[in-house]
C-alpha cells in the first residue's frame, strides 16, 4: 500500500483529497471540520479511549472513532447525522456520569474541553441520580496541583510521559469504575517537562499549582513572548491581567519548541514578583546604601566610568549576562567602544579562553533536524536538564535507533537510552582524544592516549552513520580545557563526516556572539577578573553566582573603584561590591529580541509595566550613551535599534571553529576536583527566585555535594555528613552525599546555588573536610 | 358656528373646570402619601438594594472565587482576587464592588452559584467621604450577616421562580 496515494474522501458533503492511510480526524481537522475529542492530541500516540470523536461512515453499521480510522478511497462521513449526534451524545452522558459539577471552583472552568463539547454535544440535563465516584486527594509535587475526581480518564498525562517526557511517572491503576490515574505509589513527578500536562488536561484534573485559583481563562490577556531561560527560544504565551504576569503558556512553533515548554520556561514567571526586584535607583554613599534618583544615579555612574576611562580606558571593562536582549548586547558594546575599552565578554561561565574567540558558539544545524541525526556524540553536557527541548529532540532520535553517546564527568539519568563514557574531567579530554585517535584523525596532544574498543566503537559509529553530530554541552563550555575538547570534536567531526556544533548556554548566548560582544585584543570574562579593572559596567550580572569563579568576581569587583551595576535584582555580592545599581526591568517587562541556538532571530514586545522605578535595559545604556557623550545612541525604539542590528549582521551563521586542539591539559589536578554543573534551577537571575520551581526535587538535589563511594570512605566520609568543600580561600559547607553517578577523584559541587559563592572555578581543584 | 361654540366654551372656563375635575376627585378620595421616614412603601422579594454577601449557617462565607459576577457585570463595577486559602479551598482575597458604577442589574446576584452575592432591601446609604463608594469583602459580609434573616426569606420566596 502506497502511503503517498491521493484519494478523495467526502466529509459532510464536502469532498476532501487526502493521502490514503491518514487518519481522518486530521483530514477533518485540515479542513476546518470540527470533531469532538478528548484522548486524541496530534503529539501523541493513538488511545481511542473516550470513544468523543464516534462519526458515521457509510457502509460500516455502527458509528466508529475518527481518531482511529484511517481514510479509504471513496469513504463517505458523516459527522453531524443523526447517528453520530446520538453517538456524541450518549458519549458525553457517560462522560459526566463521573464527573463532578464544580466547575465554579474548578481552575479549567472557562477553558475547560468538557465544558465546551459538554455545551455543543452533550444533552441539557442529566438522568443520572445516583451516587459519583470521588479519587482521594493525591500531592504530586510543587508544580501541578490534582484532582483525581475531575478525571475522564483519557490519559493524554500517561502518555505524555511515557512517549515525550520520557519518565512513566503517571500511570492508570484499576479497571472501569475504578481506574484511577495517580502515580503509581505516593510520590512527586519530577520530570523537567511535567508542566505539559497542565496544557494536555482536557478538564480541570491537573492544573498549575502556582496559579491554582488566581484568575480565570476570560480575564488574561494573551502576549506572545520568548522564554528567556536555555538556547531553544521556546516560543511562549505571557498571560497578564492588570499589569501583572498570571501565568506562562507554549506557544506552537514547530520547528522550535513544537507544543512542548519546560518547567523553567514555564514556571520562572513568579521570579519577577520576587521581594529581591530593585525597585529604585540606588548609589552607595560612604558604605551605605541610599535612594537617588534616576538623574543623580546616572549621573554618578556616568562621572565614575567616565574618570576611569579618561586616565586609561583599559581600566574598564564590561560583562554582560547571556540573557540579556540583544538591543541591550548593543549598546552596551557602543558604550565600552565609546569609552575606548577593549575589554567586554558575555562568556561569564567560560574558563578557558585559549581559541578563536570570534567562533559563535551555535548549534550548526537546525532544532528539528537534531531529530534526523542517526549518530551523536554529546561532550559534556547534562543536555536533559540544560535544555529539555533539544534533549527531546535527541530522544526522538533515539527512539528511532540513532546511537546517542555521552562524555561527561558524571552518570546523567536520561530518558533515552544512550552509552555514557563516566569520566574526571581531564578522562574527558584523554576519552576524546582516543576517540579521534580511532577515527583516524590526529589529535595533537603531547601526552600518550591509550585507545581502547570502546573509543573505536564510538568512531565506528559515527563514521558508519549517515548524519552524525558531535555537540558541546554547557558543562563542556565551562571545562578548563574547552578550547582543547572542541578541537579534538573537530578533529573527530572531519574524520567521521560529522557536523560538530556547540549548544549555547543561555537564551542570547548565540547572539551575544553574532554581534561580537568578545573582546578582540582585549581582557575577556575571566582575565577582566583575574587582572582586577577600576571601572567595571555590569549588565544583568550577578557575579556570585553567574560566574565561573564567584570568589575571583566578587574579589575583583570589590577593590574596584566604580562598579555601576544595571540591574533587575538585588544580590548580596552586588550590594556589597557596587558603587551604582540602576534598576531593569525583567523578563516580561522590556522589548528585546533573543538569537536561539539554530541563529533564529527572535523579537518580542514588553507586556507589563516595569515594577517600580526600574526601566528597560536598553532606555537605561541610552541615556548612559549620552551621558558618556557617545555618538549614535539617538533611538526611539528598541524596534528602531534592531533594524540597525539586523542590517549590519545579516546573513546566516557559519561554522566555524575554535582552532586546533593544542595546548597544556590543565583539568589535571592533584586532588580532587570539582565538577560545578549549574543546576537546571540556577542557570539565571530569574528562575534562581522562581519560589515553585525552588520546592521542586530538580532544585532540591542541588543543595549538596556528592561524591561516590569510593571518595567518601578514602576521605573518611560517609552519606549526610557536614563538610566543607575547600576551594583557595573559598569555603562552602554543605550537606555530602554519596552518589554512584559521580566518577573517581571528582566532587559534584553545583554552581550557581546559594552558599557557592565563595568557591572558585566551576572545575577547579578543591579539598573536604569534615565539619 | 365653531367660533361661537369656543367664545361660550373659554366665557364659562369649561376647560379649567374640567381640569379641576380631576383634582376634586383626589381631593376626596383616600390619601396614599407616605410619611416617610416613618412610614414605608411595601417592597417586593425581588427589590435590588445594596450589595451583601451571604454566609452559611457555621459562619462559613458562601462566596467559591468562581468570578461568574465579574465576568456578566456589565458595568464593570466587580474586581475580585483570589488565592488559596490555608486550608486550600477557592476563597477571594478581594471582592470589591464600585458603587459608582454599579446600576442594580442583579446580574450578579442572578449569575452566583452559591447564593453568595446577594442585593438585600437596604436603599438608605450615602457617602461622605471619597472611597467610600467601594463596597469591600468585610463591608459586604457585615451587611449579610445584619440582614441574613431577610435575606434568607426573600430568597426563599424567589426559589420557586429561579
Amino acid at each position: 500500500m502506497s502511503e503517498e496515494k491521493t484519494i478523495t474522501i467526502e466529509v459532510d458533503g464536502q469532498s476532501l483529497e487526502t493521502k490514503l492511510g491518514a487518519l481522518l480526524i486530521d483530514v477533518t481537522d485540515a479542513a476546518g471540520i470540527n470533531i469532538p475529542r478528548f484522548c486524541y492530541h496530534n503529539k501523541l500516540s493513538i488511545a481511542a479511549s473516550c470513544r468523543m470523536c464516534l462519526v458515521e461512515v457509510a457502509k460500516v453499521p455502527k458509528p466508529i472513532p475518527a481518531c482511529a480510522t484511517q481514510v479509504m478511497d471513496g469513504m463517505v462521513v458523516q459527522t453531524r447525522s443523526p447517528m453520530a449526534l446520538a453517538a456524541q451524545k450518549s458519549t458525553m452522558e457517560f462522560l459526566l456520569i463521573n464527573h463532578p459539577l464544580d466547575c465554579p471552583v474548578c481552575d479549567q472552568g472557562g477553558e475547560c474541553e468538557l465544558q465546551d463539547v459538554a455545551v455543543g454535544y452533550g444533552s441539557d440535563a442529566t438522568r443520572f441520580v445516583e451516587g459519583k465516584r470521588v479519587v482521594p486527594e493525591n500531592n504530586v509535587g510543587p508544580l501541578i496541583a490534582t484532582d483525581m475526581t475531575r478525571c475522564i480518564h483519557c490519559t493524554r498525562c500517561v502518555r505524555f510521559g511515557d512517549e515525550v517526557a520520557g519518565m512513566r511517572e503517571i500511570g492508570a491503576t484499576g479497571r472501569g469504575e475504578h481506574m484511577t490515574i495517580g502515580t503509581f505509589v505516593a510520590r512527586n513527578v519530577d520530570s523537567e517537562l511535567s508542566g505539559n500536562v497542565i496544557d494536555l488536561c482536557p478538564v480541570g484534573a491537573l492544573t498549575s499549582k502556582p496559579f491554582q485559583y488566581r484568575a480565570r481563562a476570560w480575564e488574561l490577556t494573551r502576549h506572545t513572548g520568548v522564554a528567556p531561560h536555555d538556547s531553544v527560544g521556546s516560543n511562549i504565551q505571557i498571560h497578564t491581567r492588570r499589569n501583572e504576569v498570571m501565568r506562562v503558556h507554549p506557544d506552537s512553533n514547530d520547528s522550535i519548541n513544537e507544543i512542548w515548554i519546560s518547567d523553567r520556561d514555564r514556571f520562572s514567571y513568579e521570579g519577577i514578583k520576587s521581594e529581591d526586584r530593585l525597585a529604585q535607583p540606588l548609589i552607595k554613599k560612604n558604605g551605605e546604601w541610599t535612594a537617588a534618583s534616576w538623574e543623580d544615579a546616572l549621573e554618578a555612574a556616568a562621572s565614575g566610568l567616565k574618570e576611569i576611562a579618561t586616565a586609561d580606558a583599559e581600566q574598564v571593562g564590561t560583562l554582560i549576562s547571556p540573557t540579556a536582549t540583544l538591543e541591550e548586547i548593543a549598546l552596551a558594546q557602543k558604550i565600552t567602544e565609546g569609552l575606548g575599552s577593549p575589554n567586554i565578554d558575555y562568556r561569564l561561565r567560560q574558563e578557558d579562553f585559549r581559541g578563536n574567540s570570534t567562533a559563535v558558539p551555535w548549534l550548526g544545524q537546525s532544532i528539528a533536524s537534531l531529530e534526523h541525526v542517526n549518530a551523536a556524540l554529546l561532550i559534556g553536557s547534562n543536555i536533559r536538564k540544560d535544555q529539555p527541548l533539544l534533549a527531546h529532540r535527541v530522544r526522538k532520535a533515539a527512539l528511532n535507533g540513532a546511537k546517542i553517546q555521552f562524555i561527561n564527568p558524571l552518570q546523567l539519568d536520561l530518558h533515552f537510552d544512550a552509552a555514557q563514557m563516566v569520566s574526571d574531567p581531564a578522562g574527558m579530554v584523554h576519552n576524546l582524544a582516543a576517540i579521534a585517535e580511532a577515527a583516524g584523525g590526529s589529535h595533537h596532544l603531547t601526552e600518550q592516549i591509550e585507545v581502547g574498543e570502546e573509543h573505536k566503537a564510538i568512531a565506528a559509529e559515527l563514521k558508519d552513520s549517515e548524519s552524525a553530530v558531535i555537540l558541546l554541552g554547557n558543562i563542556a563550555q565551562s571545562h578548563p580545557d574547552y578550547t582543547i575538547l572542541y578541537g579534538l570534536a573537530s578533529v573527530i567531526a572531519k574524520a567521521t563526516d560529522s557536523s560538530v556544533g556547540v549548544i549555547p548556554v543561555a537564551a542570547n548566548s548565540v547572539g551575544a556572539a553574532v554581534l561580537g560582544a568578545i573582546p578582540d585584543h582585549g581582557l575577556n570574562a575571566h582575565t577582566m577578573l583575574e587582572s582586577p579593572r577600576k571601572g567595571y559596567l555590569l549588565l544583568g550580572v550577578e557575579p556570585g553566582r553567574d560566574t565561573n569563579n564567584p570568589a575571583l568576581a566578587c574579589a575583583a569587583l570589590k577593590n574596584a573603584e566604580c562598579v555601576v551595576a544595571v540591574t533587575a535584582y538585588r544580590s548580596p555580592c552586588l550590594e556589597e561590591t557596587a558603587n551604582v545599581m540602576l534598576p531593569m526591568s525583567a523578563f516580561s517587562e522590556t522589548s528585546g529580541s533573543f538569537v536561539n541556538a539554530e541563529g533564529t532571530w527572535q523579537s518580542f514586545a514588553g507586556t507589563t509595566t516595569p515594577a517600580g522605578e526600574s526601566r528597560p535595559g536598553w532606555k537605561i545604556l541610552r541615556v548612559l550613551g549620552n551621558l558618556f557623550d557617545i555618538q549614535g545612541f539617538d533611538y526611539n525604539s528598541s524596534e528602531e535599534l534592531l533594524g540597525e542590528l539586523k542590517e549590519s549582521h545579516a546573513g546566516g551563521l557559519k561554522i566555524t571553529s575554535l582552532g586546533a586542539a593544542k595546548g597544556k591539559i590543565r583539568s589535571v589536578v592533584t586532588g580532587l576536583i570539582r565538577v560545578g554543573e549549574t543546576p537546571i534551577y540556577a542557570s539565571d537571575a530569574l528562575v534562581r527566585r522562581a519560589v515553585s520551581l525552588q520546592k521542586t526535587k530538580d532544585a532540591r538535589d542541588a543543595t549538596v555535594a556528592r561524591v561516590n563511594l569510593s571518595v567518601a570512605s578514602n576521605a573518611g566520609l560517609s552519606d549526610g555528613d557536614k563538610v566543607a568543600v575547600v576551594q583557595g580561600e573559598g569555603r562552602a559547607e554543605m550537606i555530602l552525599k554519596v552518589d554512584a553517578h559521580i566518577p573517581d577523584g571528582c566532587v559534584w559541587v553545583p554552581a550557581g546555588v546559594p552558599g557557592s559563592e565563595s568557591l572558585g572555578d566551576q572545575f577547579g581543584e578543591l579539598s573536604l573536610e569534615k565539619v | 358656528m365653531k367660533v361661537f361654540i369656543d367664545y361660550i366654551k373659554s366665557l364659562f372656563l369649561l376647560e379649567l373646570l374640567k381640569g379641576l375635575q380631576l383634582t376634586g376627585r383626589y381631593l376626596c378620595a383616600k390619601k396614599f402619601t407616605l410619611q416617610y421616614p416613618e412610614e414605608r412603601a411595601p417592597m417586593s422579594p425581588r427589590f435590588r438594594g445594596l450589595h451583601a454577601q451571604r454566609r452559611y449557617e457555621n459562619g462559613e462565607e458562601r462566596c467559591i472565587a468562581c468570578k461568574l459576577c465579574e465576568a456578566t457585570c456589565p458595568a464593570l463595577a466587580i474586581t475580585i482576587e483570589a488565592a488559596p486559602r490555608e486550608d486550600g479551598s477557592r476563597r477571594t482575597t478581594r471582592y470589591e464592588i464600585d458603587l459608582f458604577k454599579c446600576i442594580f442589574c442583579g446580574y450578579c446576584e442572578e449569575s452566583c452559584p452559591v447564593d453568595a452575592i446577594v442585593e438585600s432591601r437596604t436603599y438608605e446609604y450615602c457617602f461622605e467621604n471619597r472611597g467610600e463608594n467601594i463596597m469591600t469583602k468585610e463591608k459586604l459580609l457585615a451587611h449579610g450577616d445584619k440582614h441574613e434573616v431577610q435575606l434568607a426569606k426573600d430568597r426563599e420566596a424567589q426559589a420557586p421562580y429561579r
